[in-house]
């Protein structure tokens, strides 16, 4: 479904005036239809940039990205068409309500959709009339996640979904998740939440200063690099690969 | 003509404004004030608080006293030279006239001693012209003589032409150019920081879509604030417009696309909500000075005055003015015309040019 070969990002160093430094490094990503890909990876490792890259928001240094066949330079509309994305920000127009909100992104696709049956998936049916701002943290992603859909995209793109969120939340919106992957989305997720990465995905890539430095399914992650415990956990986790990859040090 | 996307993304921006109670509330005061600062003074000019000591006991000072008096131009107080130099200096006159004794048909030349107050400098000119010709009049009506020539001001344009007739359209054209400049600018770059414009790059539409819908809106949103300045002008302060409404309002319309494509530009620009005020600033303000909204551009220095006319609030200006005081149709072909097209060939270029939305939306 996703293609990815070679990508390349240079952005100007901030610790060091005048140079250039590569945020993300020459990656490759092969992401197949139907599945939960999560994009793991320390504070500053590129996740973002890398999934910004996919969604045709950041200019491509080098090497290209190919959506349902089709590559992000020559067709950037078309591709926007067929996915949906959650940014990490989520702020819209003052003064709209949920509904109105809804079925303003639903124009700008030219579609005009049924903005209560939507919220009521995320289950904001009761929210119709309320502003973003009056919503919970929770709320607030599982609208933006509304908003995402409006297109009933192909490919979801969700930017760390729920940094930030309670328990409850967290569950809830990794139920919604689920849902819309049983019904045949594609998702692709930013994390450095590793239960959530453990719960939810099918792969996993992990990145660190650019790279990629490793890409499995969880299990697999698991029993190759969980090796030198670190937990009490006897099988060892998705952490324990983490921290074993990416180091102790401390990444801000 | 226009897609879905542009007309429904347009019709949120005029709900979110009209939604803005604050907003809707300030944009119909500022043109009610307006107008409300020009009914009050479009009264006769203030007259002169003229103080009057009269030391003379003679019959000729006496008709002169009554004369003065006469005179609409003044406002007279007669006492005592000591009571009103207090009242000068306590700025309640504005000079004194003194008759003095030797005040009479058998002295030669009548010295009449005017008393003013130095802070006042700026008016002395005009008080001793209108003095003096007062005095004039008086004089021939006591000698009974009348005068050669009279001075008789007649308009060519035959039409009356006040202060305000000059004024409206220029202040029309500069609340144009805040509203819209405002209105696409500063909105830009607001959305930018909240990530407002990044939200919408990630849907299909594009920069043009966005840009197509914000003049929309803000057309409507400017007619409609224009329409109520008007409808105060012509009926309360008998403004004419020669060139017919629709002209007007037409040239208006050109106008508020210059301006609000400038204001994209600028928006484009300014990457922070500080930068975005000096900016605009730096944009609106000399054109304030320059553009001939209060006084004539031929008053400027003459080195200046090719550069101010060509700025695109002067083009404006003198549009709206060709139209409103000299009866100018929109479709008449002259340099103000062509002035305005070029600048919306060049403020849509340096729109579209500058307003990519990776660079706008990050």
């Amino acid at each position: 479904m996703i293609k990815a070969t070679d990508l390349l990002k240079k952005y100007p160093d901030p610790s060091n005036l005048g140079c250039m430094f590569n945020a993300v490094d020459g990656i490759n990503l092969n992401i197949s239809e139907g599945i939960i890909f999560g994009l793991l990876g320390p504070n500053g490792a590129g996740k973002t940039t890398t999934l910004e890259m996919l969604e045709g928001l950041n200019d491509i240094d080098h090497g290209e990205v190919i959506i349902d066949q089709m590559n992000i330079k020559d067709h950037p509309y078309e591709i926007k068409k067929i996915i949906g994305v959650q940014l990490q920000s989520n702020e819209y127009f003052d003064r709209l309500n949920l509904k109105e909100l809804i079925t303003l992104f639903g124009s700008l696709y030219s579609k005009t959709i049924d903005a209560e049956l939507l919220l009521a998936k995320v289950k904001l049916d009761d929210k119709a009339k309320a502003l973003p701002d009056d919503l919970s943290g929770g709320q607030k992603q599982r609208f933006s996640i509304a908003c995402a859909l409006v297109n009933n995209p192909k490919v979801l793109f969700l930017d760390e979904p729920t940094t930030g969120l309670d328990p409850q939340a967290k569950r809830n919106l990794w139920d919604l998740v689920i849902d819309l992957n049983n019904e045949g989305m594609t998702i692709v997720l930013t994390t450095h939440n590793m239960e959530e990465a453990q719960y939810l995905c099918q792969e996993i890539a992990i990145m660190d200063k650019g790279k990629i430095i490793a890409q499995d399914s969880p299990e697999n992650l698991i029993s190759k690099f969980a090796n030198k415990l670190t937990t009490s956990s006897d099988s060892g986790t998705l952490e324990d690969v983490f921290l074993n990859l990416t180091g102790y040090e401390l990444r801000d | 003509m226009f897609s879905k996307p542009q007309l429904h993304l347009a019709s949120i921006f005029l709900k979110i404004f009209f939604r803005d109670r604050q907003s809707l509330f300030f944009s119909l005061l500022v043109p009610l004030i307006f107008t409300g600062v020009f009914l009050f003074s479009e009264n006769e000019p203030p007259k002169i608080k003229l103080g009057l000591v009269n030391q003379s006991s003679s019959a000729l000072a006496k008709d002169f006293v009554e004369m003065v008096n006469n005179e609409p131009l003044f406002e007279l107080t007669i006492g005592t030279e000591d009571s009103l130099k207090i009242e000068l200096i306590d700025g309640n006159q504005t000079a004194i006239l003194i008759v003095p004794q030797s005040f009479d048909y058998l002295a030669d030349v009548a010295k009449l001693r005017l008393m003013l107050d130095a802070s006042q400098v700026r008016q002395i000119g005009a008080i001793q012209d209108a003095l003096n010709t007062s005095l004039l009049s008086i004089e021939r009506e006591i000698r009974n003589i009348e005068p050669m020539f009279q001075l008789s001001l007649e308009d060519v344009k035959a039409r009356p032409q006040r202060y305000i007739d000059f004024l409206l359209p220029g202040i029309l054209a500069y609340m144009l150019m805040n509203l819209c400049i405002a209105g696409s600018g500063f909105n830009i770059v607001e959305y930018r920081r909240r990530g407002i414009l990044k939200r919408l790059f990630v849907t299909p539409i594009q920069p043009k879509d966005f840009i197509i819908s914000i003049v929309l809106a803000r057309m409507l949103i400017v007619l409609i604030q224009i329409s109520v300045i008007l409808a105060l002008a012509i009926n309360l302060l008998n403004i004419q417009v020669m060139g017919g409404l629709p002209s007007l309002y037409g040239m208006v319309i050109l106008g508020t696309f210059i301006f609000l494509c400038i204001g994209f530009f600028l928006g484009s620009l300014a990457k922070t909500q500080e930068s975005i005020r000096p900016i605009v600033a730096l944009v609106t303000f000399p054109q304030l000075i320059l553009s001939g909204i209060f006084f004539p551009i031929t008053s400027l220095p003459t080195i200046i005055q090719p550069i101010a006319n060509t700025l695109p609030l002067s083009v404006l200006a003198s549009g709206l003015r060709d139209i409103a005081n000299d009866g100018i149709s929109l479709f008449t072909i002259n340099g103000t015309l062509l002035g305005v097209l070029l600048w919306i060939f060049i403020s849509f270029l340096l729109a579209t040019q500058f307003f990519k939305w990776k660079k706008v939306a990050s």
